[in-house]
């Protein structure tokens, strides 16, 4: 993989990260939009699209409310589609679910460590800010967007390092079977993630029952296909 | 209390509050959570006030530090609370009673955009383009998720802030909208039907390449995974499940050379 296209990868997982929290949320840190563009930019629209339904559900599992803190799936699904980009036909779904979910990991908790640092910043400003310089209020919030910038552009960059790592040193070493169990796990992961999810989200009201005929109807399509 | 300019007039300072609302969680913190982001968004609105309260501009600056202050609400109706907070400033209405307002709102704006937004309109959204993907629409499936979510965003956005301008402290108003009472009856059903419908959609799609074997253990995996997450809720989360069940997988396909 050229360093361009890394390059690209990097700024990309960099806007998908500022779009999770700070900066405009239109939803291109969903996996499901974050994985196919990582895919065209590979050449490998397909494999986004895999990995980015993939993610997708393992983002049903979570609501992003409040104080909350939660896996970062976008900047994930990058570095998972560049892991499995390269080792179509050996790992695939199974390396880029295995570089996504330790990135997405590794997102949730530096989450955590920018707000300590907002945190940290809005006390060294607070005699300013209770005086209502507007001035002194606009520094400390686009300092706050410049952090969450360079957050996500290192999560992004040590997934794109440990994607890097996973095809050098995983790709080829299991068995063909191996690989199957590997992309039965991510898959089946998935699905259970977002099963439950989703009803924890719909519970047991009527919402349960719509979501009952969307199965019997969804099945039915996937039967007749 | 300073002359309010008309819904005309105020359009410019209101669209750049817009703009300045999408960045309203950049400097989201364990403090004033996003206060700051609100600040800025309402400091676009209180420039009028300036030229009130003396020459330093006394009640521009007191309404700046109250606007910055503790605040938390769904991001998307952020803008409610500005447009009122600010129009409140304008209209004279004390700063205890502003203060009042702002508090007020935080609950209802964060449970009403989490239900009509997090729980209703993305994972509708989002349902509809994994099923359009896995009926094989590819990327326009994806740019069609993108372009129809935004559309209610922004428009909820744009609503929010100009329904706060206009009610001010009577903002409480604007939230019985019928139109917003039957978005938020309607999201929840809707979305229960279309993830219903994605997810056997999905299974499909994803386990395209599995034969024999392969897609009993899937069904094994998604039936006791399904079971663990339901049951340990508290503890477990779907990444922890994934993590768990790849290094299994990796641990028994290496044994099993």
């Amino acid at each position: 993989m050229s360093l361009e296209v890394q390059l690209l990868l990097l700024a990309w997982g960099t806007l998908v990260g500022l779009d999770l929290v700070s900066v405009p949320q239109m939803m291109i840190a969903r996996p499901l939009v974050a994985g196919p563009i990582a895919g065209a930019m590979l050449g490998d629209v397909a494999t986004g699209l895999q990995l980015g339904v993939l993610f997708e559900l393992f983002q049903y599992d979570i609501l992003p409310m409040g104080a909350t803190r939660y896996p970062e799936y976008g900047p994930a699904t990058v570095a998972a589609v560049s892991a499995a980009h390269a080792a179509t036909g050996t790992l695939g779904l199974g390396l880029g679910a295995l570089v996504g979910l330790i990135t997405g990991m590794v997102g949730g908790l530096s989450l955590h460590e920018l707000r300590q640092l907002n945190t940290r910043a809005v006390r060294r400003a607070a005699g300013a800010l209770e005086a209502g310089d507007p001035r002194v209020l606009e520094r400390v919030h686009a300092a706050g967007i410049l952090r969450d910038a360079v957050r996500a552009a290192v999560v992004t960059a040590l997934g794109l390092v440990l994607a890097q790592v996973a095809r050098a040193y995983l790709a080829g070493a299991l068995p063909p079977h191996g690989v199957a169990l590997l992309n039965v796990a991510a898959v089946g992961a998935a699905l259970a993630a977002g099963t439950a999810g989703t009803l924890r989200l719909v519970g047991r009201g009527p919402g349960l029952r719509w979501f009952a005929a969307g199965v019997v109807g969804g099945t039915v399509v996937a039967w007749l296909r | 209390m300073s002359s309010l300019p008309s819904p005309t007039r105020a359009r410019p300072r209101l669209v750049r509050s817009l703009l300045r609302l999408f960045t309203v969680q950049g400097s989201w913190n364990y403090e004033r959570m996003q206060g700051i982001g609100i600040g800025v968004a309402e400091e676009a609105l209180l420039q009028d006030l300036r030229t009130e309260g003396g020459a330093d501009g006394v009640a521009y600056r007191a309404a700046v530090a109250r606007g910055a202050r503790f605040f938390n609400a769904h991001p998307y109706l952020c803008g409610l609370a500005v447009g009122a907070a600010a129009r409140a400033e304008h209209d004279g209405v004390p700063p205890e009673q502003v203060e009042r307002l702002r508090t007020a709102l935080c609950g209802p704006l964060g449970s009403l955009g989490d239900r009509l937004v997090w729980a209703g309109w993305l994972p509708f959204t989002s349902g509809l383009a994994l099923i359009g993907v896995a009926l094989g629409l590819g990327l326009p499936a994806i740019l069609g998720f993108v372009v129809v979510y935004n559309v209610g965003h922004v428009a909820l956005r744009w609503w929010a802030l100009r329904a706060g301008w206009t009610y001010g402290a009577r903002v409480a108003q604007a939230l019985r909208e019928p139109l917003l009472q039957r978005a938020t009856a309607l999201s929840g059903p809707a979305m229960a039907l279309v993830i219903g419908a994605a997810l056997p959609l999905v299974a499909q799609y994803l386990s395209g390449a599995f034969f024999g074997w392969a897609r009993l253990a899937l069904a094994a995996v998604v039936a006791g995974g399904f079971a663990l997450l339901w049951w340990q809720r508290a503890r477990l989360t779907g990444l922890r499940l994934g993590l768990a069940l790849l290094a299994v997988a990796a641990l028994a396909g290496w044994v099993w050379l």
